[in-house]
């Protein structure tokens, strides 16, 4: 791996303890994201200190700096579906076979990946018993049991907790792991129109933790009848575009379930006139995956880029002292401001290490995605100023003392802002609306997200995925936008030459 | 409102026909149209049926008439606990919608009131942490056999409930992977790989998660298959850092126990016997329950360099010399949520202390035919916004189909600490009655409180506050008044036979310590901080003794 050297900003200032701090730690992103993205995007996780790789396959630590990120949406979307009147609730990691087998579409899909407690201690159980890949199977018998009468209508929990799903395909950090953390919703109401109007709101959070909180755009819309969730009537979802690989990557889905789940579990209710209703349902859930798009979209060949308003750290000071200067008056200089910022409701940090340079610092802290670095030498001292350096595009700035705090919470407001800006940018110039067939190989080989008019029949969504299939995978859909552009009569789709319903986006995916 | 007032302290059991003032008993469902936001929370009777009962008949209108006219209970309520404590618990979970039994026998699942306790535990706990510097993370659920086996002890403690998979994906797995029992290994590896040099330490984490031991018998809270719980790990440079880590977790428990559930516990020092399957030293608090069984509500332990020497995990000193770290771990456990019931409950159900209280306040308007209701829900709505204003947890039942005195007893049983009913008189004099839980009937009751936004806060506030207080004296002279110091093991026995805690000085060996246990059925609990003064002689063997131990029976 690379030393700091070859990527540190260009300060003047010469690494004190060059040989020690080899030693220390290896510093440095040893692959660029152009050059080779999966590496790099391994490197980052593991550098920029998310991420701990383990003894078993597809497990990973997830260390503080990828906890608190979780931590901050949680921080955000708990209160909001609270304000829905959504409940947290705990249901059990263990599920019995018989239980987990109850809905048969839905089984099937998520069957092969089941883990299974076998033994305890030295015995053998007499049954198997799974660990929750999802909940659905786990809970609804208790919507069952707990709905009896309109009134107990709407029913709405959410929990908040670890899955498992053995998958043997290529595992990636946060994007594909075999055990992950999420929130799972589920809920019943009487009426179809209040299960639907749920579906939307829900959604519109998960826009809003990509968009406001992780800086990423998405796109809301449908999914096809072959990619919706098995088992319910439609899946809404809100899907991320990664340009560097060309895939799309579904962000967080919001299942309405129809009433499916409520026929195979009995979840009835006796309506307000005395009669037979049964439940309309939901499920929605999103995961750490969304670390791992915030990585793959924001982070650079210095590492990770953390959105200001997720980041644990947002600014950190380090003391710049040059030979003989008076390394007391600027410490104390760098305490204050880092005190001063968090007075102001800031998160600031201060690095006064003596064991490791200025230099080897400003890599240390930019490898962890710091969105804001201060620094602080004897001439800012001598002229009360403090240089500001952004980790988003390394911009330069001194600001007098004076107005630091002010100028810091503006910086911090305008790198949220332009990471979201860049990062539509870059997906928009990828969308590429193409009519046939040929376009559309084209594009995809271009790796670009196509928006394409579509038949809407799944035979042809199958005879795409059939006929783009290679290493890398096939080409799907992700999603049919609720923000459709007009469809003149006459278009036709591009893959069957049938008559267009709608326009789809289609993509490689993760 | 006045005669209502009078019988209001009738008990869950004394809800019977001649009892129920009659403007109560015959007040109709109010004529008000609900505002169309109102949505109705899921509540037990007549909602559904007593567990286990499926009501055969849940239409609503019937059963609001039943009330006046049946002499039987209502379908809330619970074997009092003075007649059977452990029915009384059971009935309790039940019935005030904490739990409900898992798919899998021995699992549990945390309904929405339950799971509302646990995060106000949360809540409090993780903000102390992040204060002393403890960072949050998330290690696997699954972790390799091997890595269990690497602390003889450790694998020997939990290896008999452990949840091994051993199957994934269609597949036999390589190697097998036990369900966390606790983190302690898979803790270690990870130290083993982040610590190199003494400018690494102290390395303080935490974590929130659910944990699994295969346990054969269950007890909701108590003891389950699966619960919920924290742990804390760190590693430190000397034995000395770590001790103090260990000490300050425990006291860190015991203000949490006594400050936010008025849980009055003992910290002490486990004997070797019941130090935790790898650690050098276990510390614990102990909480005396409501049937005078202990119950063992966290503990924290000084690890030494039992897991940092079979996983290697070595740093650099200041002076180049390597050395093992020295490590502790640390939890409490959802398991508190069943002291805190076994600690405050009473006769007619769940009381929780104010600060942990996911409700704190219900408002029961009192109908009346006679009268203007929606000026009333006017008025109960305006207390109610007041109220959540002021950052208190309120719930204003609006409810038309049930008596207010159904609703009185309904609230009791769920644990509310405050009632406030409000009925056409007190909107008339801008007032409101208020009713503790902690005192029942009239006693507890005080009329004529201002609604008046800021006295009624102020007033609420200090209520709460003092309910806080109250629980806690309360559950310390019970606690105290059920301690016997002994001298001789007579006395023990006869301590232990009355259900009580003996307290005494003890010097003897392991193999007495069990002996205790054969014929009494009560273990050393622990070597209590707080220590008398003066030369002891153990009660078991007259040799000298060091400290006083404490022996109970425990939960």
């Amino acid at each position: 791996m690379a030393t700091k050297s070859s990527n540190v900003a260009t300060k003047p200032t010469k690494p004190a303890k060059k040989k020690e701090v080899k030693k220390e730690t290896k510093l440095g992103m040893a692959v660029k994201k152009d050059d080779n993205f999966g590496e790099w995007y391994s490197e980052v996780v593991v550098n920029s200190e998310m991420i701990e790789y383990y003894d078993i396959s597809g497990c990973y630590i997830l260390r503080p700096q990828a906890i608190s990120i979780w931590e901050t949406l949680q921080a955000f979307f708990d209160p909001e579906i609270k304000k829905m009147g959504i409940k947290n609730a705990y249901f059990p990691l263990f599920v019995t076979e018989n239980v987990l087998q109850k809905e048969k579409d839905h089984i099937e899909g998520f069957a092969p990946e089941v883990a299974w407690v076998t033994k305890s201690g030295k015995s053998d159980l007499e049954v198997p018993i799974a660990i929750r890949p999802t909940s659905e199977t786990v809970m609804y018998p208790y919507f069952a049991k707990w709905i009896r009468g309109h009134r107990d209508l709407p029913l709405k929990l959410n929990q908040w907790c670890n899955v498992v799903r053995w998958e043997f395909s290529n595992p990636t950090p946060f994007i594909r792991s075999r055990e992950f953390l999420w929130q799972e919703g589920h809920t019943a109401f009487a009426t179809k129109e209040e299960a639907d109007q749920e579906v939307l709101e829900i959604l519109e959070l998960y826009r809003r933790v990509y968009e406001e909180y992780l800086a990423i755009p998405v796109i809301k819309g449908k999914k096809s009848e072959l990619e919706k969730f098995a088992g319910g009537l439609y899946t809404t979802s809100v899907e991320a575009f990664i340009p560097h690989t060309g895939r799309g990557i579904q962000g967080a889905t919001s299942h309405c379930l129809g009433q499916n789940f409520a026929k195979m579990f009995q979840i009835n209710f006796e309506d307000d006139k005395g009669g037979k209703g049964m439940v309309w349902q939901n499920s929605w859930a999103y995961s750490t995956r969304t670390i791992g798009v915030m990585v793959m979209v924001h982070g650079d060949d210095k590492g990770l880029v953390l959105p200001p308003k997720v980041a644990s750290v947002q600014v950190v000071v380090i003391p710049v002292p040059y030979k003989d200067a008076d390394t007391t008056a600027i410490k104390a200089a760098c305490e204050s401001t880092a005190n001063e910022l968090n007075a102001a409701g800031m998160r600031a940090d201060l690095d006064t290490r003596e064991n490791y340079s200025p230099g080897w610092k400003y890599s240390h802290w930019e490898m962890k995605g710091v969105p804001l670095r201060i620094e602080i030498g004897p001439r800012d001292l001598e002229k009360s100023q403090a240089r500001i350096v952004r980790r988003d595009n390394g911009a330069k700035i001194d600001v007098p003392m004076a107005e630091l705090v002010e100028k810091v919470q503006e910086i911090l407001m305008s790198i949220q802002e332009n990471l979201f800006n860049i990062a539509k940018e870059k997906r928009d110039a990828c969308i590429e609306v193409v009519h046939t067939w040929d376009e559309f190989m084209a594009a995809l080989n271009n790796k670009k997200l196509i928006l394409a008019p579509w038949c809407d029949e799944e035979e042809v969504e199958k005879d795409v995925k059939a006929r783009t299939k290679a290493d890398q995978g096939a080409a799907k859909t992700l999603c049919s936008p609720f923000d459709q552009p007009e469809l003149p009569s006459g278009t036709v789709c591009f893959a069957s030459g049938k008559p267009a319903k709608k326009w789809t986006y289609w993509g490689r995916s993760y | 409102m006045d005669s209502l007032d009078e019988k209001s302290n009738l008990s869950l059991f004394g809800l019977l026909k001649e009892e129920i003032p009659s403007n109560v008993a015959s007040c109709p469902p109010p004529p008000i149209a609900l505002s169309p936001t109102f949505s109705p929370r899921r509540r037990l009777p007549p909602l559904f049926g007593v567990r286990g009962k499926v009501s055969t008949s849940p239409s609503l209108p019937e059963f609001a008439g039943k009330i006046s006219t049946s002499p039987s209970l209502p379908e809330f309520a619970v074997t009092p606990r003075s007649v059977d404590f452990n029915a009384w618990f059971q009935d309790v979970i039940d019935k005030a919608e904490l739990t409900d039994d898992g798919p899998v026998k021995g699992t549990m699942i945390f309904e929405p009131y339950g799971y509302e306790i646990w995060e106000a535990i949360q809540n409090y706990l993780n903000v102390k942490f992040k204060k002393i510097r403890h960072r949050n993370m998330y290690l696997p659920q699954l972790i390799p056999i091997k890595f269990i086996e690497k602390e003889a002890s450790h694998i020997e403690g939990f290896k008999p409930e452990l949840a091994i998979v051993t199957r994934g994906g269609g597949k036999e797995l390589d190697e097998p992977l036990a369900v966390r029992p606790t983190s302690e290994t898979i803790v270690s590896y990870y130290f083993n790989r982040w610590i190199h040099s003494y400018r690494d330490l102290p390395l303080m984490i935490n974590q929130w998660v659910n944990v699994t031991r295969w346990e054969k018998r269950t007890k909701p809270f108590l003891r389950n298959l699966e619960f919920l719980w924290q742990e804390n790990h760190t590693a430190h440079a000397t034995f000395e850092e770590a001790e103090k880590k260990a000490l300050q977790m425990i006291n860190l428990y015991k203000d949490f126990a006594y400050e936010q559930i008025a849980l009055p516990v003992i910290t002490g020092r486990k004997s070797e016997q019941e130090t935790f399957a790898g650690a050098t030293c276990t510390y614990t608090i102990e909480a005396m329950m409501g049937d005078k069984r202990a119950l063992q509500s966290g503990t924290s332990h000084n690890l030494g360099q039992k897991f940092s020497r079979p996983f290697k995990t070595r740093f650099m000193k200041k002076n180049g010399d390597m050395e093992h770290v020295w490590q502790t771990s640390s939890a409490v456990s959802s398991r508190l949520i069943g002291g805190i019931i076994m600690t405050h409950g009473d006769d007619t159900g769940l009381m929780l202390p104010p600060r942990i209280a996911p409700i704190q306040v219900v408002i029961v308007p009192i109908w009346n035919k006679s009268y203007e209701e929606t000026s009333l829900l006017e008025a109960a709505t305006t207390v109610e916004n007041i109220l959540t204003e002021a950052g208190i947890r309120v719930e204003l039942d609006k409810w038309d189909q049930e008596t207010p005195g159904w609703k009185f007893n309904f609230w009791e049983m769920k644990g509310v600490p405050l009632r406030l009913e409000i009925g056409p008189h007190d909107v008339t004099n801008k007032s409101v009655v208020v009713s503790r839980r902690n005192v029942p009937g009239k006693a507890g009751k005080e009329f004529g409180v201002s609604m008046e936004a800021s006295t009624l806060v102020n007033y609420v506030k200090s209520r709460l506050e003092e309910i806080q207080d109250v629980l806690l004296q309360r559950a310390i002279s019970f606690r105290d008044s059920n301690i016997v110091d002994v001298s001789s093991y007579g006395e023990l026995k006869e301590a232990i036979a009355q259900g009580k805690w003996a307290r005494g000085p003890w010097s003897a060996s392991a193999a007495e310590e069990l002996k205790v246990k054969k014929e009494t059925s009560a273990t050393l609990r622990c070597f209590p901080f707080e220590q008398p003064e003066g030369d002891k002689k153990c009660f078991m063997t007259g040799k000298p003794a060091e400290e006083v131990a404490i022996f109970a029976k425990s939960h």
